[in-house]
């Protein structure tokens, strides 16, 4: 695939993804009591795609200079840059127009195409089942007492507790 | 080769228009059904949309409703559509900056709690169960949104590392919250830990799963119930700064590495040898 067919592909499914967000958005948030109408999530739905396609430009720049990092690195960079109240001029229209699309209907869309997919891998994801049910909750497992056992020791060390 | 043929000269067509249809259709009833709260008493978990929209695509491909060529065209949408869910999650860390930087040594260094993942995980994976570069996407975080952006960006979804992690996002959607609560129910019982570390250590970066292990802690500590809130959610808040970059910079190179390591030594004697030299080696590139 071209660059610019590359370009394209990004372009369409982003769209796609933002219509589909949006419909997603309007249902979830009739469940919580107070719809959202997908026309009124256009403004952070278009500031979005925006960021995304600067984080994907800064992605082709650095990769020009021998640097490949992850574009997420980027867009959540410029993403958390613009959402600094008091450095960056739109930190609080962004609140406004962000509070009106959910994380989780931005989720689904994800996990309806990888629903689609899903379907060419299943066969080693049995195979491997119940490894990774037990090696996942061994990571939760992990953390939370990690986490237990360094904050407990600090917290006793700066007297805290 | 036919694609290439189809591709040709073309810049955008919509011959995908089932796919995209197929997954509006998905999206719609699965937020048309909306999250169901599960469970009683203190474990208490949520059944989310986006599981519904996994299942149903389970079910499709099962019922072979869903080709094989539609499966290959969706795989790499996954990559694209997930860069909506970075900006917007990116977006909370701006107004909570200084309640980040007023937060004390001990909360910050907890964080590097959170690399406890792999050190519990891992060996589990690749020693137990004898799995391959899908333990790797297991066990490097928790396997929330973020960890589902980051492998899908750097080695695919469709991958082995990418089935690892969405398997561990299925198993910590479905099971995450229980285990943590039940988990939380037996640490606050050894009374080895302060009720404060073990709000810190609520903040793992998903809120449901923050929410079942703060329950119990609560539960059982009701004069302190405001202090230990506190002390979660500001963790949660660290987590979501950090924990991107914690699993990018530090969690996943490290999890590589001991998954070289775990897999090495398991090949025995004979390559014992080889080892020796490529550390050697590794040693004499680090003197240099």
């Amino acid at each position: 695939m071209s660059k610019k067919q590359e370009w394209a592909v990004r372009i369409k499914v982003l769209v796609i993804t933002a219509v589909i967000a949006s419909i997603g958005n309007m249902l979830s948030t009739w469940h919580a009591g107070a719809v959202v109408m997908p026309w009124e999530t256009i403004p952070a739905l278009i500031s979005m795609f925006a960021i995304v396609i600067l984080g994907c430009l800064a992605d082709e720049l650095m990769r020009k200079i021998h640097i490949s990092l992850p574009k997420i690195l980027y867009i959540s960079l410029f993403t958390m840059l613009l959402s600094i109240p008091g450095f960056s001029p739109i930190a609080e229209w962004m609140q406004v127009n962000y509070a009106k699309i959910g994380v989780l209907p931005l989720c689904t869309p994800i996990l309806a195409y990888a629903g689609i997919s899903i379907g060419k891998d299943m066969d080693s994801f049995k195979k491997q089942g119940l490894g990774i049910v037990v090696t996942s909750l061994m990571a939760f497992a992990g953390t939370y007492i990690g986490s237990a056992i360094i904050a407990e020791v600090l917290l006793r060390l700066t007297h805290v507790i | 080769m036919s694609n290439e043929k189809k591709n040709d000269g073309k810049l955008l067509d919509f011959k995908d228009w089932k796919v995209h249809l197929l997954c509006l259709i998905m999206v719609v009833v699965a937020d048309g059904i909306g999250s169901i709260p599960v469970g009683a008493g203190i474990i208490k978990f949520t059944l989310l949309p986006m599981l519904y929209a996994l299942v149903i695509g389970i079910i499709l491909a099962a019922a072979k409703v869903i080709k094989r060529d539609m499966m290959e065209i969706a795989s790499p949408y996954i990559g694209i559509s997930v860069m909506f869910l970075s900006v917007r999650m990116g977006s909370t860390i701006g107004p909570n900056l200084k309640e980040v930087l007023r937060a004390g040594l001990p909360l910050l260094l907890q964080e590097l709690g959170n690399l406890g993942t792999l050190f519990f995980a891992l060996p589990v994976g690749v020693l137990v169960f004898k799995m391959g570069r899908e333990a790797v996407g297991c066990a490097f975080s928790t396997s929330r949104e973020g960890a589902l952006a980051i492998v899908g960006d750097i080695y695919g979804l469709d991958s082995p590392e990418g089935r690892g992690v969405m398997g561990a996002y299925i198993t910590g959607t479905l099971l995450g919250a229980i285990f943590n609560s039940i988990l939380a129910s037996i640490l606050c019982a050894t009374g080895l830990f302060h009720p404060y570390a073990l709000g810190m250590a609520a903040g793992t970066g998903s809120a449901s799963m923050m929410a079942a292990a703060l329950g119990p802690v609560v539960e059982a500590f009701p004069d302190m119930a405001e202090q230990i809130s506190a002390y979660a959610a500001t963790s949660q808040v660290l987590t979501g700064v950090d924990g991107m970059y914690m699993s990018l910079f530090v969690a996943l190179p490290l999890t590589n590495f001991l998954y070289r390591k775990l897999k090495r030594e398991k090949k025995g004697a004979e390559k014992a040898i080889d080892y020796q030299k490529v550390m050697s080696d590794a040693e004499k590139a680090e003197d240099e």
